[in-house]
């Protein structure tokens, strides 16, 4: 099975994040790893593979400092990496970002991609369904278990209240969350290795895109303004005279807790 | 001159990195309860666990040589491995290592030695001290008198790591009383706690401690000869100074750990309206602790770097030992200042780095014995000012 795994290059989560000065995402100067939940795509892809055979493609869109991410996931164990890298990408919506990676999909020709269900910094989750429809395939979504039987998949698609059972025939797109699997670590030989695997770049040339449909030329949403979270406020403080009760349930009906 | 690390030394690195904050960090608070407790931080199961966990992708005898199923890593590899080992203070270390000076051992005793301790199935010590030599370890008393095929060995080592736990020790005695101790007069022996000796925990300041061994009229087959008859002093040279760099590259891990904390509590800590951060006494405290911290971490990295390039590295080494150990000690002591009544509680790691820090200043060579080897080759003349750039 020819499965092709889509990473994003994402500041960690886990430090100091922010917009650069032209509202877009700060990567320069920032702490930069794989999105967490696109290492359980990974796993998932690299289970299949290990059960089905075939390859493994890493599929990335980014700046060129997402080469270090691109070489993090080959370091898990996929064979390949394709960088689509190009400076006329700076600025793009989600709309034109999944045209582009559609287009490198086209070139892969997979039968199933595998991606995270959501990425920790833009965290719109569209890109599953707006490839999916821009190839022409299906879109299984939100995947906490993901079974392949020859050219069937089937998910179980988390939800609020349980879980769903969907089915849908290869070639499909998948978006798992980080309940589907325990991501391995990179091995010491897998890290050795990781430098000698291929990795194609590609520019938008390359994949037969103008400049001016993408990036902030042919962006269909643009951030115009953008402030930092206000402070968490004070909570409200019950002194028990007594009535401590009354007043508890009439604060959490008042705020629609009960 | 370039100072950045290799993308694989990087990937190394991030992949022990990860692992400790996901696996090992999450003990910390247990650790310290034990502690209080009086019980061990870290089971030997636990520790085996672990090791299996880490050994599963991979992270295995950073130093063993492949062919024993390690990685046979560069020094400075281990040196950033170590680091990132040094940032918890859960007693946990990657598995499959086994003392260097096992791999002179020949054929039989590889089998039942050097692999069942990679494998964690035996327990080793090293013994060398002795109530009557410690830095001056051609002192040495323990007496191995040859009988037949055998060898008797009669005395007492102190201050041996591991000694409570091992099952087999390392041990060296005067095999030749005619002979200088360092060239021929002393012998290594594998010893199995079977044969008779016995220890004694010996309890210090740190957690844990280390034993003292009795050998009373002990018979080892003249098969346990480790190397060579005579060849004692050399190999325990070989085993105390492989250790040197890798001692201060734990040490840098603490230091970062704990400086981290002072500045997070110099950051949030009220007194008299304003935080900690904004006294000036503080900030130098903080200045004085990161300058010493990154000048330690390249004194390390550079001895790491000699190992790898073949060359001499005993005095870099010593270099990095010394400073690395009298860093840590320092900044430990800020950190703990910073965080005043907070820092002294046994609720806070600090108290307990300071007490096993301290030790780093002791074992596996004094500050006085670094001193002595870095001012000798200087003084006779060994080495250059400047090191490989002079």
């Amino acid at each position: 099975m020819n499965i092709v795994v889509l990473v994003k290059q994402v500041p960690d989560s886990g430090s100091e994040r922010g917009l650069a000065g032209d509202n877009t995402v700060e990567r320069q100067s920032a702490n930069n790893v794989i999105n967490e939940m696109d290492e359980y795509a990974i796993e998932e892809a690299l289970r299949i593979q290990a059960a089905e055979g075939g390859e493994v493609t890493i599929l990335t869109m980014g700046p060129e400092r997402a080469a270090e991410s691109i070489r993090k996931a080959l370091s898990m164990g996929p064979d390949k990496a394709v960088h689509v890298i190009d400076d006329a990408l700076h600025g793009s919506c989600a709309l034109s970002t999944s045209k582009v990676l559609a287009a490198a999909l086209g070139t892969l020709n997979p039968d199933l991609v595998i991606a995270g269900a959501e990425s920790t910094d833009g965290r719109v989750q569209v890109m599953p369904h707006m490839i999916a429809e821009r190839l022409g395939i299906a879109a299984l979504t939100g995947a906490r278990k993901l079974t392949v039987d020859g050219g069937t998949l089937t998910i179980e698609r988390q939800t609020e209240e349980g879980y769903e059972v969907v089915t849908a025939a290869t070639p499909a797109v998948v978006s798992v969350w980080d309940t589907i699997n325990e991501p391995r670590y990179p091995s010491f030989k897998g890290i050795m290795a990781a430098k000698k695997k291929p990795v194609q770049t590609l520019a938008l040339a390359d994949l037969g895109i103008e400049a001016g449909e993408v990036g902030f030329a042919g962006a269909s949403s643009e951030v115009v303004e953008h402030a930092k979270r206000p402070p968490r406020q004070g909570g409200q403080k019950v002194a028990d005279d007594g009535n401590g009760g009354a007043a508890l349930v009439e604060f959490l009906s008042s705020e629609k807790f009960v | 001159m370039d100072f950045s690390l290799s993308d694989e030394e990087k990937a190394v690195r991030e992949t022990a990195r990860t692992f400790i904050r996901k696996e090992v960090m999450p003990l910390e608070q247990e650790v310290l309860r034990r502690e209080r407790a009086h019980e061990p931080g870290l089971r030997l199961d636990e520790l085996r666990e672990l090791q299996g966990k880490a050994r599963a992708f991979g992270f295995w005898g950073l130093a063993t040589p492949e062919e024993y199923g390690g990685m046979d890593l560069p020094a400075v590899m281990q040196s950033l491995i170590w680091t990132e080992i040094g940032r918890s203070w859960v007693p946990f270390r990657f598995g499959g290592e086994a003392d260097n000076i096992l791999f002179f051992a020949n054929e039989e005793q590889k089998a039942e030695f050097l692999v069942p301790t990679i494998e964690g199935e035996r327990i080793s010590c090293f013994a060398i001290t002795e109530p009557g030599a410690g830095s001056d370890a051609a002192n040495i008393r323990m007496t191995a008198r040859r009988d037949g095929d055998d060898w008797v060995l009669d005395g007492e080592k102190t201050f041996i790591t591991n000694g409570n736990d091992a099952d087999f020790a390392i041990v060296v005695a005067v095999s030749d009383r005619d002979q200088d101790v360092r060239a021929g007069g002393s012998t290594a022996f594998l010893v199995d706690r079977s044969m008779g000796w016995r220890s004694e925990f010996i309890p210090t300041m740190g957690e844990g401690g280390p034993a003292s061994l009795v050998f009373d009229s002990v018979r080892v087959p003249g098969r346990n000869v480790l190397g060579e008859v005579g060849q004692g002093f050399a190999l325990g040279m070989q085993w105390i100074g492989k250790g040197r760099y890798i001692i201060p590259s734990h040490a840098v891990g603490v230091a970062e750990r704990a400086l981290r904390m002072a500045i997070e509590h110099a950051n949030t800590r009220e007194t008299f309206g304003k935080t900690l951060s904004t006294n000036q006494a503080i900030q130098w405290m903080i200045a004085d602790s990161e300058t010493e911290l990154e000048a330690a971490r390249w004194l390390i990295l550079r001895a790491a770097w000699t190992v790898d390039q073949g060359t001499d590295a005993r005095h870099a080494s010593s270099m990095a030992k010394l400073y690395g150990a009298r860093m840590v000690n320092d900044v430990v002591d800020r950190v703990l200042q910073i965080h005043g009544g907070m820092g002294y509680t046994r609720e806070l790691p600090i108290e307990r780095w300071y007490r096993q820090m301290r030790l780093l200043r002791i074992f596996e060579g004094t500050d006085e014995m670094q001193r002595l080897i870095i001012s000798r080759d200087l003084l006779r003349g060994y080495t250059e000012i400047g090191g490989h750039l002079a």
